[in-house]
C-alpha cells in the first residue's frame, strides 16, 4: 500500500505544474461554494447582530428601511422627521434614546444624541471625556483617525445645501473626547448631544445680549419690554465658555425634530404594549423591530445567494468533469509507461491503485487547499466586507 | 493495608470536596453573596448631585449617611445664574441622581448633556402652580416674538412647596434604592413636620395686607403663599442703587407705601440709611439658594420667619 502511494506521489511531484493546475482546480471547486456561503454568513450576522441589540425603533411613518438603515448605521438619506415629544412619549416606562441624523462633518454623519446611547452601545471614551454641553462633540474611532484630530481640536458641520445661503450655518464643535474603536458604524459617526444638531439647523441660536448698549446698532425698534433686532444682530457659529450663556431655543423643544426613538423595553410585556400603542393606523408614527428588518432584506440577498451557488456547483461539476476527462486521456497518454509497470512485474490491480491514488491524491490536496482558503475567509472575511461596504 | 501517602491523598481530596460542597450551598442560599458587584452597587452610598442648597439639604437630610450628595457650587455664588465649566457638568453626569429644582433655576441644564434617566425635577408636581413674571421679549428673522424669562423660581420659599419638592427627592431616592425606602420614609417624614411648622408659624404671623418691599424679584412665591403685600425692586445688597433706581421706588412707595423692605443679604449701610430716610427699614430674608455661612437650611428660614414676625408685631399700623 504505502509503495503505491510512493510511486503516485513521485508521480505528481515529477510533473509539478499539470499537479498544481489540477490542486488548483478541485481547491477552487469546492472552495468557491463553502467560500461564498462563510462569507454571506458573515455578512449576515455582522449586519443583524447590530439589529438585534436594538429591540424596537419609533419613527415617522415611511420607508422602514430607510428608517432602520438611517438609526442603526447612519446611512441612507434621513427619513421623515418626527417630534422630540414621541421620545417622551415612550420614555414613560423604558428607556427611550432619542436620535437625530442629519447632518455630516466631511462625509461623516453628525449623531444628535442623549448620553444614554453611550452606555446602550456600551461605547467607552478612549480620551477626554463625553460631551459635556452644546457644541462639544465625541469622534468614533475611525473618525478621528481619518481627521488626524486628537482633543480640543475642532470639526465643522457641512452645509446641507451650497447654494441655500440662508439655510443651515456651519457649526464649529470642540472635540471633547475620542471613542474606543468598537468595530461598528459607531466608529464612523460624530456624537453630540441632541440640542447641538437642533442649533446645527438653527433651531436655537446664541446672539449678542439685545439689551446690552454695544447691540444698538442692531435694534430696529424698541417699545417698553419688546426690542426688534435688524438683521446685522451678530449670531454664533461656535459656541465657547464666553457666549454659551446666550444661546438659547425658541419654541417648544417637544415640537423639535428627530429621526428616530431607539427603544429599549424593560421586558416582553412592556415591549408588547409599545408596540400595541402603534398599531393603529392612525398617527403620524411606526414601531419596527429592525432585526425582522434586517432579515427581510437578507432573505433578498439570499435569494441571489442561492443563484450564484447553483451557478457555483454547475461550474463545479463542469470542472470535475475536465479534470477526469484530464485523467483519462493522461491514461491514454501513459500507455508506454503502465506496459513498462506491467513488464517489470506490477499487477493490473497495482498498477490501477497507483493511477486511483495519483487522483485521490489530488482530490486530497484539492480539498486541504480549499479548506485553508475557507479558514482564511472565516478570519478575514468580515474585515473584507467591512472595507467594501465602506467604499 | 492502604499505604500512609495514599492516604494521606484521599483525605485532602475528601476534605476539599466538603469544602467545595458548603461553599455551592452558601451560593445557592444567597446567590449575590458571590456577587461583589452586586453587594457593592447595594451598599454603596447614592451619589446625588443637586443645583441648589435647599435640594441639598432635603437629600442630605431624608438619605443622611446612605448619600453622599454634591453641590458644587462655590460660595457667594448664585446657584440660579451659575455656569459650570465642562469638567463639572461632566461630574454631574456620572452622578445616580441629579436633582433640579425646575421652573427655570439654573438655566445652564438646558445647555449641558445630562443623563435624562438620571434627572429629578422636583417642581414637576406643581408646574402649573408656577409664577409667570414680565420679561423683555426681542424679535428678530421671521420667527417673530420671543420672551427670555421668566418664571420664578425660589420655589421653596412657599413651605408647602418646598414639602412637596422634599417629596419628590424622597420618592426618587426610593425608586433607586428601594432597600432604603422604610427609614427614608420616616426622616422625611420628620422634615416633613418641620416644613409644616414653618408653613403654620408664618401663616399666623402675616396678619394683615400692609405694604412690604422686597429688594430683589425673589419673593414671589412667599408673597403669594402667605398673602404678603409685596412689590419688588431691583437692588443689590453689596451695590448703592444709582439715581434711576431711587427715583422709581419714590413713585413706587406713593402707591405702596412700604416700611420694610427684605433684602437677600446684608445690605451696605448707606443704602440702609438713605431708606430709613425714606421711612423703609431693612430685614434681611435670605433665600438660602446657596449654603449659609451658619446653620442649615431651617435654621436660615426661622430666621427668616422670626424676622417677618417682628416685621407684622412690631409696627401695627399701615
Amino acid at each position: 500500500m504505502i509503495e503505491t502511494f510512493y510511486m503516485a506521489w513521485r508521480y505528481l511531484a515529477f510533473h509539478k505544474l499539470k499537479t498544481f493546475i489540477l490542486v488548483t482546480s478541485v481547491g477552487l471547486i469546492v472552495y468557491l461554494p463553502i467560500g461564498l456561503r462563510v462569507l454571506v454568513d458573515q455578512s449576515s450576522r455582522q449586519l443583524t447582530a447590530r439589529a438585534q441589540a436594538t429591540p424596537l425603533v419609533i419613527g415617522a411613518k415611511g420607508s422602514q428601511l430607510e428608517l432602520v438603515l438611517n438609526t442603526l448605521y447612519f446611512r441612507s438619506d434621513y427619513p421623515e422627521i418626527q417630534r422630540y415629544q414621541e421620545s417622551i412619549r415612550v420614555s414613560d416606562s423604558r428607556l427611550a434614546i432619542p436620535l437625530y441624523v442629519r447632518f455630516h462633518s466631511q462625509g461623516h454623519p453628525i449623531v444628535g444624541t442623549t448620553l444614554e446611547y453611550f452606555d446602550f452601545r456600551a461605547l467607552k471614551v478612549r480620551s477626554g471625556r463625553l460631551p459635556a454641553v452644546i457644541g462639544e462633540c465625541v469622534l468614533g474611532a475611525r473618525v478621528a483617525a481619518a481627521l488626524q484630530a486628537q482633543v480640543g481640536d475642532d470639526v465643522i458641520s457641512s452645509p446641507e445645501n451650497l447654494f441655500d445661503l440662508a439655510g443651515v450655518y456651519p457649526l464649529k464643535m470642540r472635540i471633547s473626547g475620542i471613542l474606543e474603536f468598537s468595530d461598528s458604524p459607531d466608529d464612523d459617526a460624530i456624537f453630540v448631544d441632541l440640542k447641538t444638531t437642533w442649533i446645527i439647523e438653527g433651531l436655537g441660536h446664541g446672539h449678542q445680549d439685545l439689551t446690552a448698549p454695544e447691540a444698538a446698532s442692531g435694534i430696529l425698534a424698541r417699545e417698553e419690554d419688546r426690542i426688534v433686532a435688524n438683521a446685522s444682530v451678530v449670531q454664533y457659529s461656535e459656541i465657547t465658555q464666553d457666549n454659551m450663556d446666550s444661546f438659547h431655543f425658541h419654541g417648544d423643544l417637544l415640537d423639535y425634530p428627530i429621526t428616530a426613538v431607539i427603544a429599549v423595553p424593560h421586558d416582553q410585556k412592556s415591549a408588547a404594549i409599545l408596540q400595541g400603542r402603534y398599531l393603529s393606523s392612525e398617527g403620524g408614527a411606526q414601531i419596527v423591530r429592525p432585526s425582522r428588518v434586517m432579515e427581510e432584506l437578507l432573505d433578498t440577498v439570499l435569494t441571489v445567494q442561492n443563484f450564484v451557488m447553483a451557478g457555483a456547483i454547475v461550474v463545479g461539476l463542469a470542472t470535475l468533469a475536465t479534470v477526469t476527462l484530464v485523467f483519462l486521456l493522461s491514461l491514454r497518454l501513459r500507455r508506454r509507461e503502465m506496459e513498462t509497470l506491467f513488464k517489470i512485474g506490477g499487477g493490473r490491480l497495482n498498477v490501477a491503485a497507483v493511477m486511483a491514488s495519483e487522483m485521490v491524491a489530488v482530490l486530497v490536496l484539492g480539498t486541504v487547499l480549499a479548506g485553508g482558503l475557507t479558514l482564511l475567509t472565516s478570519q478575514l472575511g468580515s474585515l473584507v466586507i467591512r472595507t467594501l461596504v465602506r467604499m | 493495608m492502604m499505604p500512609n501517602q495514599v492516604k494521606k491523598r484521599l483525605e485532602l481530596w475528601a476534605a476539599l470536596a466538603i469544602i467545595g460542597f458548603l461553599t455551592a450551598c452558601q451560593q445557592a442560599v444567597s446567590p449575590e453573596a458571590g456577587d461583589p458587584q452586586k453587594q457593592q452597587a447595594s451598599t454603596a452610598k447614592l451619589q446625588i448631585y443637586v443645583v441648589n442648597y435647599p435640594l441639598q439639604y432635603f437629600a442630605q437630610r431624608i438619605g443622611g449617611d446612605q448619600v453622599r450628595v454634591e453641590f458644587p457650587v462655590p460660595s457667594g455664588l448664585d446657584p440660579a445664574f451659575f455656569s459650570p465649566s465642562p469638567e463639572i457638568v461632566s461630574a454631574y453626569q456620572g452622578a445616580d441622581l441629579i436633582l433640579l429644582n425646575g421652573a427655570g433655576y439654573a438655566e445652564w441644564v438646558s445647555r449641558a448633556t445630562l443623563p435624562g434617566s438620571k434627572l429629578v425635577n422636583t417642581s414637576q408636581p406643581f408646574q402649573d402652580e408656577y409664577i409667570l413674571e414680565d420679561a423683555v421679549t426681542h424679535s428678530h428673522g421671521p420667527e417673530g416674538d420671543h420672551s427670555h424669562g421668566q418664571i420664578a423660581f425660589t420655589t421653596w420659599l412657599d413651605f408647602t412647596l418646598a414639602l412637596k419638592q422634599a417629596r419628590q427627592v424622597f420618592q426618587a431616592l426610593a425608586t433607586a434604592r428601594p432597600e432604603g425606602e422604610t427609614i427614608w420614609r420616616q426622616r422625611f417624614e420628620d422634615l416633613e413636620r418641620d416644613l409644616l411648622e414653618l408653613d403654620s408659624t408664618l401663616n399666623r404671623a402675616v396678619t394683615d395686607t400692609r405694604p412690604i418691599l422686597g429688594s430683589h424679584p425673589v419673593y414671589q412665591y412667599l408673597a403669594r403663599r402667605y398673602q404678603i403685600n409685596l412689590r419688588s425692586v431691583h437692588f443689590e445688597p453689596g451695590e448703592y442703587p444709582d439715581e434711576r433706581s431711587w427715583r422709581e421706588l419714590k413713585q413706587l412707595l406713593e402707591q405702596h407705601p412700604a416700611k420694610w423692605m427684605l433684602w437677600e443679604d446684608q445690605p451696605l449701610e448707606t443704602t440702609v440709611a438713605t431708606l430709613q430716610q425714606l421711612g423703609v427699614q431693612s430685614l434681611v430674608f435670605d433665600p438660602c439658594g446657596n449654603t449659609p455661612q451658619q446653620g442649615d437650611f431651617l435654621d436660615v428660614m426661622r430666621s427668616n420667619v422670626n424676622g417677618l414676625r417682628k416685621v407684622f408685631g412690631q409696627d401695627s399700623s399701615h
